[in-house]
């Protein structure tokens, strides 16, 4: 077709503006609140270990420590992406002002890098000692450098690390809420998008956070044990599914809430929201993030916490609830970041919007940055080890 | 070294200090002289955009070389659409009160596009009575012509109802002098 008449073929509707044809914050900024979603609700599980003494999470403890750390690397991967000039991110964080947003981001997110950094180091500092023993060349002087060069694992330098654990581990609980939280406040943050600037928006974003990350802790364990053949410590997965149910009752209530309130607030872009949510998002809202992906797990998990289930089926079902929710929390981001850009400011029109393939932000980009995580994750697992060895039973 | 563990942890968190305070002293001197004098940018850098050479010239810089288009401009219903949209900038066309520079000029098709940039019906950023649009190829359909017609075959471009309103009066349809 003529370039001239293409626009015919366009399938938007009514009045669109000219700047609103194009949804600018494509997948790439679906993905960052995604990642630091599996971030924070890595930790969240970690902390309940580490800070309160939930002795049944022991076997996913550690991990799940490594886990946040090697998506936390990335977390600002998508960003980067994003930009059209990303060697000038560094110039926000010279010249914060009250007024960018984003500014505030970098801080939040250095500040609990260094945290976490930190708390695995303690965590891992029996282990590292010992392996530095046993290590050679570069690697002996790796891990010289993470156990400070010391090596005293005396009873008294132990209680010591114990009490900077729970130290870090409890200024890392509301870093860790901060950092996602702040995600979800820079959404909330732009006035001119009414799906996106309500208050609520910081709050859904960390209870969903916490659904992903407690979701990906749980899918990643018991992946991970089978491909190697290990047990499967069942009453961590028992515990691990309470804690989700929790934050998911909680993220699913107020995701509702939300669209409530816009529906009986009837604010003066009620009728925009409305019609988004019926309209472009039907599918990918109501029958796949709301019906899929949010109340057939809700009927798991309440099967799973009424009714005895046997271990074996009920690991199964924990495997199987957490890929869902995975995908339920994605879908959010996606309903929430690309779904609120499909209107106009014009308050009249919708626009559609369509994923490239290859380019900065296509969906190969999209593959490849959530690869870049686990890939770190491997790499991890060479220096610092996964689960306690020997004792299968301990772990 | 010999030291203990806890004066090494010591050791560790007043690195962290030194680092965290390196970094503000680092910050300070990267940040460019004149940032935050009126808001938090560069003040120099409202004299460098002063600094950046003007590039257009406005309808009228163009009027006293081109009279017979200016004439026509003028007079048509285009008279507040800026020449430089459709043809390029004064910069690169004149400098010193000299030729310097050819501008484009659109042909055939190219004329079509342009026309479309602003006229097209699904572009619904404006209403009707700001700007008139059609729909294409419904308009060429209307007027019971090829759709492979160009607008500038009936609009004339400087003044777009010049012809028409001509043909209107012709054949009696519109009284002359409206
Ligand atoms: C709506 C867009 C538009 C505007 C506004 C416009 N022009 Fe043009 N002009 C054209 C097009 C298209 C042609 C080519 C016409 C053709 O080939 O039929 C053209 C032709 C010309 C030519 C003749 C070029 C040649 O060598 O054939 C001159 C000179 C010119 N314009 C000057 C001006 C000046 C001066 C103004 C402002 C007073 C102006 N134009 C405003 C679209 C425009
Ligand atoms: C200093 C006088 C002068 C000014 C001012 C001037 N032009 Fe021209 N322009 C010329 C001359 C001379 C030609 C060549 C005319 C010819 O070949 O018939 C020309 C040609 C053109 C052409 C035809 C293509 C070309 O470059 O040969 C266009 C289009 C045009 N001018 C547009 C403009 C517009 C738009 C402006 C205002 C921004 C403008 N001119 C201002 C002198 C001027
Ligand atoms: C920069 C945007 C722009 C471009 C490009 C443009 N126009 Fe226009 N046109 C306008 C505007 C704005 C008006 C209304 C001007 C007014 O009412 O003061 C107008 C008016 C008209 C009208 C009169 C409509 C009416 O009934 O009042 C016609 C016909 C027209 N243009 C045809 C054309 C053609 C043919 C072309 C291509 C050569 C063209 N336009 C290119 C902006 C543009
Ligand atoms: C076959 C001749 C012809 C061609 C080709 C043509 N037009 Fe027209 N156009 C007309 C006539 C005649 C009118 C006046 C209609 C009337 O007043 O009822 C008109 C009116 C318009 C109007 C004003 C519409 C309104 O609602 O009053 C615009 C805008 C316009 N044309 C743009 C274009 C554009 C853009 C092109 C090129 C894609 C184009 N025309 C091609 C004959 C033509």
């Amino acid at each position: 077709m003529d370039t001239a008449y293409s626009f015919a073929a366009m399938p938007i509707s009514n009045y669109v503006f000219p700047n609103d044809l194009h949804v600018h914050w494509s997948m790439m900024i679906v993905l960052y609140p995604y990642i630091t979603g599996l971030v924070d609700g890595a930790f969240i599980i970690a902390a309940l270990y580490y800070l309160f003494d939930i002795k049944t999470l022991r076997p996913v403890a550690r991990f799940s420590l490594l886990f946040a750390l090697a998506f936390l690397c990335c977390a600002t991967l998508p960003l980067l992406l994003h930009l059209g000039r990303p060697e000038r991110n560094l110039n926000m964080l010279l010249t914060p002002s009250p007024t960018s947003a984003m500014a505030g981001f970098g801080y939040i997110y250095a500040v609990s890098m260094g945290v976490l950094v930190f708390i695995v180091l303690f965590v891992y500092r029996p282990d590292l000692v010992e392996l530095r023993v046993t290590s050679k060349g570069w690697l002996q002087f790796l891990y010289r450098a993470m156990t400070f060069d010391s090596i005293d694992l005396s009873e008294d330098a132990l209680v010591l690390d114990k009490k900077i654990i729970r130290f870090l581990v409890g200024i890392g609980i509301p870093i860790a809420v901060v950092l996602h939280g702040y995600v979800g406040f820079i959404f909330g943050g732009v006035k001119a998008n009414p799906t996106w600037s309500t208050p609520l928006m910081p709050v859904i974003f960390l209870f969903s956070a916490c659904v992903s990350g407690i979701c990906a802790i749980i899918l990643a364990y018991i992946v991970i044990r089978k491909i190697k053949g290990r047990t499967i410590d069942h009453r961590c997965i028992k515990t691990c599914i309470k804690t989700l149910t929790l934050f998911f009752i909680l993220a699913f209530a107020f995701e509702m809430l939300e669209v409530f309130s816009h529906s009986y607030l009837r604010t003066g872009y009620h009728h925009m929201v409305e019609g988004l949510l019926n309209g472009p998002l039907a599918d990918s809202f109501w029958f796949w993030q709301v019906k899929i992906g949010s109340v057939i797990p809700l009927i798991i998990l309440g099967v799973m916490g009424i009714f005895n289930i046997k271990d074996r089926l009920y690991d199964f079902m924990a495997a199987v609830v957490s890929t869902i929710l995975l995908l339920q929390v994605f879908l959010m981001r996606w309903n929430v970041v690309i779904g609120g850009q499909l209107m106009s400011k014009s308050a009249r029109g919708y626009t559609e919007f369509h994923p490239e393939w290859f380019g900065k932000e296509g969906i190969l980009a999209v593959i490849i940055v959530m690869v870049i995580p686990f890939i770190i994750l491997f790499v991890f697992s060479r220096i610092f080890p996964f689960w306690t060895t020997g004792n299968e039973t301990d772990v | 070294m010999d030291l203990s563990y806890r004066m090494r942890l010591l050791i560790v968190l007043i690195s962290i200090g030194v680092l965290a305070g390196g970094g503000l002293v680092v910050k300070r001197l990267l940040i460019p002289d004149s940032f935050g004098v009126y808001g938090p940018y560069r003040a120099d850098a409202i004299v460098e955009a002063a600094l950046v050479p003007i590039r257009h010239g406005t309808n009228a810089s163009c009027f006293k070389c081109h009279p017979y288009e200016a004439n026509i401009h003028k007079n048509g219903r285009h008279h507040t659409i800026s020449c430089e949209f459709c043809h390029g900038t004064y910069a690169d066309h004149v400098k010193n009160g000299k030729k310097t520079g050819t501008l484009p000029v659109k042909k055939g098709k190219e004329i079509t596009t342009l026309c479309l940039r602003c006229h097209n019906t699904e572009i619904k950023a404006r209403k009707e009575k700001v700007i008139k649009t059609v729909a294409m190829p419904d308009h060429l359909k209307d007027q019971n012509v090829k759709i492979t017609h160009n607008c500038n075959q009936c609009h004339h471009v400087h003044a777009p109802l010049k012809y028409i309103i001509r043909a209107k009066q012709i054949t009696g349809l519109m009284e002359a002098g409206s």
